[in-house]
């Protein structure tokens, strides 16, 4: 009895002292999230990330740390079993997710490669939905990528059916999005890795003395998921592929960007545009998403887009974007259409630098001077 | 509510390069004098004005859904702009006269999203119907192979039948580019048969631009019987066909014009009257709720009214039904706690029928919660019976009261606003038309307890 009184006592002292700890640590959560809160409020309005990217690209991250985690995880743990580890199988096998707070935690996830290629493809998306339907002038004559699907070109044929194909997986197939990431090979392989060490981490009590046969498992898990990524299947490489087979003409380029705007295919959009200028994907895409739009108008005046279609796809991109102002670009339309080719070409010679080179120049003049 | 009225020749118009309206059809000439403008003078309705001179500016032809003020009456106009040398040729269709301050598009859209969450899985098609989507998975699924079938006619993936009726829904939907429901057609792959429905996507211009459809598997279930000889209309008939119309156009215009004005969309305004503007509203959605729950009723009270047999997983409606009642739940402060994930409830009956109870029940637990309260949904099994259980933290429902809610016009506690007092009274009706039933156990201060049950699928 006397025992049990001395617990309650000891619970009720424990309980208090760990009150007053939290209330302290409370005031001072408070504190830093306020400052956190007035940080978010003063946040330029045309950099922040709106609440849809911000809710996509939550969703995006969270679906493919979560793919990467299952992918290595379940592989691992069927490589223990047959290894006769079967407790440690039996705990990897049937974890709860916990890569993704952990990743967060060590702040590995804030690395400016995988987050570019992120914020971009959600923006991407978030415009892409967002572009008006426009309904063809004919309306028995099919939509572009139904037309090309149809082209006596089998490469041009093949490339429009794959990228048909990698817009439906990337836009409305939960279950085919559910194992796969679709990140560049480079990124993927990082975050196979940050994945298994984060697995490590977490089951290296519980492996105990079979942590040599947890380490083998997981890395031949991820070198398994490393392996077995295409980055060639990726939404981004398709349009690419498309775009280098239609390997459109500066006069048939014009209308190519019109239609791709009009049946809403943004990355075809993105790819023509990266193509004709020899950019990767993730750089013309930069372009297009950036809501002051001068260096797109550029682009397209040095790859000799004429005006009406610059008007189209100005428009078609303002009334998806509400940042962009409609009506200023239609007072600047007559300078962007007046401006030669030549000196639109000469003004976008840094854009079209190596991007490695373009950035270390960036990463040096926001560096310290010596 | 793609429901194109009988269309009107267009109307055409000329303006010049200094916004005066040069040349105008009778229409265009009574609207724009209505408004105070004339010949030669800078043409008086604003949204027509501006969409002009943007069309000018760019160059381009650009159209875009306007709504116009004439007289008492808002007008909905699709305007299409198109700069030539001697000004802006103005084309305009439409004509409707309700509001809709968002553009048609969107609420295809919109329409879509519904479609989609209600069927088995989805599918859409570009103005030429060439597949445009079809999701990967579904055909790993169901069995065919939905890749090769990307960019392809739609009716290379299904062979289309005839209705009870020996008609095809689609081309109705096609020719009148219109909501349709209830197409019977084969996956050509596999011969499985399913039920096609669709909204129309249109362009700013109300322009047909595609399809967004859903599919529904019809497998296992007995063929659709044919319905019997239509009865002759009688006054009933009428009148609920007459109600959908009548009512509906007009409550439309109400609620728009009423949201518009609490959106202040046109201009600032005293708070109080933005507030007045969102009760309209409010009372005018009420109004449109009931409408819907009278065309049901007279639907279900029909001697013919049948539901489809078709397998259900009753733990997946709930969780669409709770899906879409998520806005309205967490506008209230109320949490619903559906079914998890890998629950699973499989069931005979009408997946759209059991769907429309359910969110019938669950909305009723979100309406009566308490702020910050919470709305449990339950699955159970027993004895060839499947079970969802939908338990509110509401004051509950007296024992004396217990039959009555499930009555005509009945509501669970009248001093309450909203409501028809007819959704209960529905939910049992297609509850007990599937085989099941809805039931109630409660006491006051404890919150009610619904059960809908289904026959249990072995």
């Amino acid at each position: 009895m006397s025992s049990n009184v001395g617990d309650m006592d000891d619970g009720s002292q424990w309980g208090v002292a760990r009150l007053l700890a939290r209330a302290a640590a409370a005031d001072l959560c408070a504190d830093e999230r306020l400052a956190i809160a007035v940080d978010d409020f003063f946040l330029p309005a045309e950099s922040r990330l709106d609440e849809r990217s911000r809710s996509a690209l939550a969703g995006t991250l969270a679906g493919m740390v979560a793919a990467v985690e299952g992918a290595v995880g379940q592989h691992a743990a069927r490589l223990l079993a047959a290894r006769e580890v079967p407790a440690l199988s039996e705990a990897l096998a049937t974890s709860q997710p916990l890569v993704m707070g952990r990743l967060v935690s060590s702040g590995l996830l804030r690395d400016a490669e995988l987050m570019r290629e992120l914020v971009g493809r959600a923006r991407q998306e978030g415009l892409a939905g967002a572009l008006p339907v426009t309904a063809p002038e004919d309306p028995d004559r099919a939509s572009l990528l139904a037309r090309l699907i149809q082209n006596s070109d089998g490469v041009v044929a093949a490339a429009a059916m794959a990228l048909l194909a990698a817009e439906n997986r990337r836009h409305g197939d939960v279950d085919a999005m559910a194992t796969r990431t679709d990140l560049p090979a480079e990124l993927h392989h990082r975050l196979t890795w940050w994945t298994a060490a984060a697995l490590r981490e977490h089951f290296i009590e519980a492996a105990g003395d079979s942590l040599p046969a947890l380490d083998r498992a997981l890395i031949d898990a991820a070198m398994r998921s490393v392996s077995s990524h295409d980055e060639g299947d990726r939404l981004e490489a398709v349009a690419m592929r498309l775009a280098a087979a239609l390997d459109p003409r500066a006069d048939e380029l014009a209308p190519l960007l019109v239609e791709a705007l009009a049946d809403r295919r943004l990355s075809l959009f993105v790819a023509l545009i990266g193509h004709a200028l020899g950019l990767e994907y993730a750089d013309a895409r930069d372009i297009v998403l950036d809501p002051s739009a001068d260096r797109l108008w550029l682009v397209l005046r040095a790859l000799e887009v004429d005006r009406e279609s610059i008007a189209r796809i100005g428009l078609a991109l303002s009334e998806a974007d509400p940042r962009r102002d409609l009506d200023s670009f239609a007072e600047a339309l007559d300078g962007i259409a007046a401006t030669p080719s030549t000196h639109a070409r000469v003004a976008i010679t840094s854009l079209l630098l190596h991007s490695d080179y373009r950035g270390a120049l960036l990463a040096l003049a926001r560096g310290t001077r010596p | 509510m793609n429901v194109n009225e009988p269309m009107l020749p267009p109307v055409r118009g000329l303006v010049d390069r200094a916004g005066r309206l040069l040349e105008a059809d009778q229409r265009l000439m009574d609207l724009n004098s209505r408004a105070g403008g004339g010949i030669g003078q800078s043409i008086a309705i604003p949204q027509i004005a501006t969409l002009a001179r943007l069309a000018q500016r760019l160059g381009i032809l650009v159209s875009r859904g306007v709504v116009a003020a004439d007289g008492d009456d808002d007008v909905e106009l699709w305007v299409r702009a198109e700069p030539e040398k001697a000004g802006v040729r103005l084309l305009i269709t439409g004509w409707r006269s309700r509001a809709a301050w968002y553009p048609e598009a969107t609420q295809g859209e919109r329409e879509g999203d519904f479609l989609r969450s209600a069927g088995d899985w989805s599918w859409e098609t570009d103005s030429a119907l060439r597949i445009t989507f079809l999701s990967i998975s579904a055909g790993a699924r169901h069995g065919f192979d939905s890749a090769s079938m990307l960019g392809q006619p739609l009716t290379r993936l299904f062979a289309l039948g005839e209705d009870g009726e020996g008609a095809f829904p689609i081309l109705g939907g096609l020719a009148m580019h219109q909501r349709f429901d209830g197409q019977n057609a084969t996956i050509r792959a596999t011969g499985r048969t399913v039920r096609l429905s669709a909204t129309p996507r249109t362009d700013a211009g109300g322009a047909f631009a595609g399809f967004i459809g859903a599919a529904h598997m019809i497998d296992d279930a007995p063929p659709v019987l044919p319905q019997p000889a239509a009865a002759p209309e009688d006054l009933t008939d009428a009148f609920a066909a007459r109600l959908d119309q009548a009512l509906r156009s007009p409550l439309g215009r109400i609620i728009a014009n009423a949201d518009s004005i609490n959106a202040q969309s046109e201009g600032p305004l005293r708070q109080d009257y933005a507030d007045y503007a969102a009760d309209i509203a409010n009372a005018g959605r009420h109004l449109m709720g009931l409408v819907d729950d009278l065309v049901d009723l007279q639907a279900i009270e029909r001697s013919d009214f049948i539901v489809a047999k078709e397998p259900v997983d009753l733990a997946d409606v709930a969780r669409r039904a709770a899906g879409l009642l998520g806005v309205r739940a967490s506008e209230a402060q109320v949490r619903i706690d559906k079914p998890a994930p890998q629950d699973m409830l499989p069931a005979t009956g009408e997946f759209r029928r059991a769907l429309q109870v359910l969110v019938n029940l669950i909305g009723n637990a979100v309406r009566y919660s308490p702020r910050e309260g919470m709305v449990w949904i339950r699955t159970e099994r027993e004895n060839g019976v499947a079970a969802v259980i939908v338990a509110d933290q509401g004051k509950g429902i007296a024992l004396e009261d217990q039959a009555r809610i499930f009555e005509k016009f009945e509501r669970v506690d009248p001093r309450e606003p909203g409501g028809s007092g007819l959704g209960l009274y529905i939910a049992r009706k297609l509850a007990r038309a599937m085989g099941g039933d809805v039931t109630v156990d409660s006491a006051p201060g404890q919150g009610a307890r619904f059960v809908f049950t289904l026959p249990y699928r072995e």
